[in-house]
C-alpha cells in the first residue's frame, strides 16, 4: 500500500467511485468538476478508469492528444498531460486509452503518480475512479481528501457500494496498523475471523481495540477521518431520495463508518442527450433541477454539509 | 437523566441537540420502518449481521424514542399536559410500516411482522387467557385459536375476521390497521399459494 501522507498537498483532492458501473461516476465528475470551475476554483479532473476512459466524451473532446498512457509508458510528468477545456480554469487529464489492465500498474508507478496527483497546481483535483473495486481504486480512492461514491437506487449499485466501503475500510485498517509495526496482523485475524469469533469489519475492529490497548487510540483517531459522502443518481420518486439516509444509517449502525449524505441527481433524460451533443451538462443545461441538484451537492460537499431529506 | 444517556439516544435516533418533537418523531418512524426489515439496502448485509443485531436496534429505537420525547415533554411544560409531545407519542393508526404499538410497549417490541405466533406472544407476555378475549369480544376459543396457529383453512372469509382481528388488536393494545395490514398479508400469501 502507498502511504502517502507525508505529502504536502496542493489541492483538495476529491475522488469519486462507488463500485457499480453505469451508475454516473463520470458525469458526475464531470458536472462538479465544471461547478468548482465555475465558482472560480482552479481545477484539474484525472481520469483513473483503466480501461473504461471517456471522461473526455463529457466535454466534446473526441480523440484527446494526450493521455495517462504516456504517463505510464514514457514517463511524462502528469502535468504536462492536461488537456484544455471550455473553462479558463478547468482541464482534464484522459485516462489511459490505451486501456493497460489496472494490475499492471507497479507499486512504484502508483506512488509516482499519487505523488505527482497532490502536486498538480490547482485548488481542486476530481478524479473519476471508474467501476470495480481493485486494489489500485482502493488505494487511490484513499488518498482523497473527499471520498465519494455514487449509487443508483438498486440492489445491485448498493450491493457494489457496500463491497467497496467495506474494502476499503478494510485497506484503511490495514495501512494504518502497518505503519505502526503491525504488518500482516489484521489480515492474519480477518483470514482466520471464524476462530476469533469475527462475522464483520467492526467486529474485527473492536476486536483489535480490545486485543492491543495502544491500537484503540491509534484507530479511533484514523477512523474519525474516514468519512464518506454518498450521491444517490437517477432518483425517481421520495422513496429513491430517501435509500440515501437509509444507507447512511445501516452503514453507520452495523459498520461504525460516518457517512455524509450529500445529496441525490433525479433522472432525466437531458443527461444522455448532452453527452450526445458533445455539450458539457453544467454549462448548458443549467436551468435544469439536475443541475441545480449538482450545486447543492457540491456546496454540501465542500463544507461537509448534507441534504435534508423529506419527512419519514 | 444523564449527558452521556442523551447524547446515546440521540444518536440511536439519528437526530441532533436540537431536534423538535417533529423531526424526533420523523426519525424515530422512518428507522422503525428501516430496520423492520425487508429494505433493499439492508438485505446484502444480512449474511455478516445476525437478526439479533436487527432486533436490538429495534429495541433501542424504542427506548430512544420514549426518552427524548419524556425530555422533551419536561423541557416544554412541566406540570401542564405535554401539547407537542403527547401529540407525537400517540401515532395511533399512522403510515404502515410505522410503530406498531404506543412507544414503550414493551410486551411488543420484539415483533415486527404481526403473524398468529407474533399475536399469541404479545397476548402471553400481557398474561391475557383466549378465554377472556373471547368473552369480551364474544368469539369461539377455536377461531381464536386458529388465527394464533396461522390455521388460515379454518378461518372464514376475509371480510369477517379481518373485524375480529381489529378488536384483537385492541385488546392487547396494539395498532389495529399495522395488525390487520401485517395478518392479512401473510393469509393472501398463503391463498396465493395454494
Ligand atoms: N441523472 C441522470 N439521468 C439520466 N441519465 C443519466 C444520469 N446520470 C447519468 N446518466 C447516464 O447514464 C449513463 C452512465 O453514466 P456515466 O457514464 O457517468 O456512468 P459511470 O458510472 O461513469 O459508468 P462507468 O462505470 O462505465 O464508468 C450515461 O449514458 C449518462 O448519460
Ligand atoms: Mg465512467
Amino acid at each position: 500500500m502507498a502511504n502517502t501522507s507525508h505529502i504536502a498537498k496542493e489541492g483538495e483532492i476529491w475522488a469519486v467511485g462507488g463500485g457499480k458501473g453505469g451508475t454516473g461516476k463520470s458525469f458526475f465528475t464531470s458536472s462538479t468538476g465544471t461547478q468548482l470551475a465555475k465558482k472560480g476554483r482552479r481545477v484539474v479532473l484525472v481520469d483513473m478508469d483503466i480501461g473504461g476512459a471517456n471522461l473526455h466524451s463529457f466535454f466534446g473532446i473526441g480523440r484527446p492528444q494526450k493521455s495517462l498512457t504516456s504517463f505510464f509508458e514514457a514517463g511524462s510528468k502528469l502535468s504536462d498531460l492536461t488537456v484544455g477545456t471550455e473553462l479558463p480554469n478547468l482541464s482534464l487529464i484522459t485516462g489511459d486509452i490505451h486501456s493497460i489492465a489496472s494490475d499492471n500498474i507497479k507499486f512504484g508507478q502508483k506512488l509516482r503518480l499519487f505523488r505527482q496527483i497532490m502536486k498538480l497546481n490547482v485548488q481542486n483535483v476530481v478524479i473519476d475512479l471508474g467501476a470495480g473495486s481493485h486494489a489500485n481504486t482502493l488505494d487511490t480512492f484513499l488518498i482523497a481528501d473527499k471520498m465519494i461514491v455514487v449509487i443508483v437506487p438498486e440492489v445491485i449499485a448498493i450491493e457494489n457500494m457496500y463491497h467497496f466501503v467495506k474494502n476499503t475500510l478494510f485497506r484503511k485498517l490495514k495501512s494504518t496498523l502497518k505503519d505502526y509495526g503491525f504488518k500482516e496482523i489484521v489480515q492474519h485475524i480477518w483470514d482466520r475471523r471464524q476462530s476469533y469469533g469475527i462475522k464483520n469489519l467492526k467486529d474485527l475492529i473492536e476486536y483489535l481495540k480490545a486485543s492491543f490497548s495502544y491500537i484503540g487510540t491509534i484507530l479511533d483517531s484514523e477512523l474519525a477521518n474516514f468519512k464518506i459522502h454518498i450521491v444517490v443518481n437517477m432518483v425517481r420518486s421520495n422513496q429513491d431520495i430517501l435509500l440515501g439516509a437509509s444507507i447512511k444509517s445501516v452503514l453507520n449502525k452495523f459498520l461504525g463508518i460516518s457517512i455524509l449524505y450529500s445529496g441525490y441527481i433525479e433522472y432525466n433524460d437531458v443527461v444522455w442527450k448532452a453527452v450526445r451533443e458533445r455539450k458539457p451538462f453544467m454549462l448548458n443545461y443549467t436551468a435544469t433541477g439536475c443541475a441545480k441538484q449538482v450545486e447543492t451537492i457540491v456546496d454540501n460537499i465542500m463544507h461537509g454539509r448534507e441534504v435534508s431529506v423529506p419527512g419519514g | 437523566m444523564k449527558d452521556e444517556d442523551i447524547k446515546r439516544w440521540q444518536m440511536t435516533l439519528e437526530v441532533g441537540p436540537n431536534a423538535s418533537v417533529h423531526d424526533i418523531k420523523n426519525s424515530y418512524l422512518r428507522l422503525r420502518k428501516l430496520y423492520g426489515g425487508g429494505s433493499i439496502v439492508l438485505e446484502p448485509l444480512e449474511d455478516e449481521f445476525p437478526e439479533k443485531r436487527r432486533m436490538k436496534i429495534l429495541v433501542d429505537l424504542e427506548e430512544a424514542y420514549t426518552r427524548l420525547l419524556e425530555l422533551h415533554r419536561n423541557r416544554t411544560s412541566p406540570g401542564r399536559p405535554a401539547g407537542e409531545a403527547a401529540e407525537a407519542m400517540a401515532v395511533g393508526e399512522g403510515p404502515p410500516g410505522g410503530p406498531a404499538t404506543e412507544p414503550g410497549a414493551p410486551y411488543a417490541i420484539e415483533e415486527t411482522v404481526f403473524s398468529g405466533p407474533a399475536l399469541r406472544r404479545v397476548r402471553e407476555r400481557l398474561g391475557i387467557d383466549l378465554i377472556e378475549i373471547s368473552k369480551q369480544l364474544k368469539l369461539r376459543t377455536e377461531l381464536l385459536k386458529a388465527l394464533e396457529e396461522e390455521r388460515f383453512e379454518a378461518l372464514p372469509e376475509e371480510i369477517y375476521f379481518k373485524t375480529h382481528l381489529k378488536s384483537i388488536a385492541a385488546c392487547l393494545d396494539l395498532k389495529p390497521g399495522k395488525v390487520v395490514e401485517d395478518y392479512l398479508g401473510r393469509f393472501r400469501e398463503w391463498k396465493r399459494a395454494r
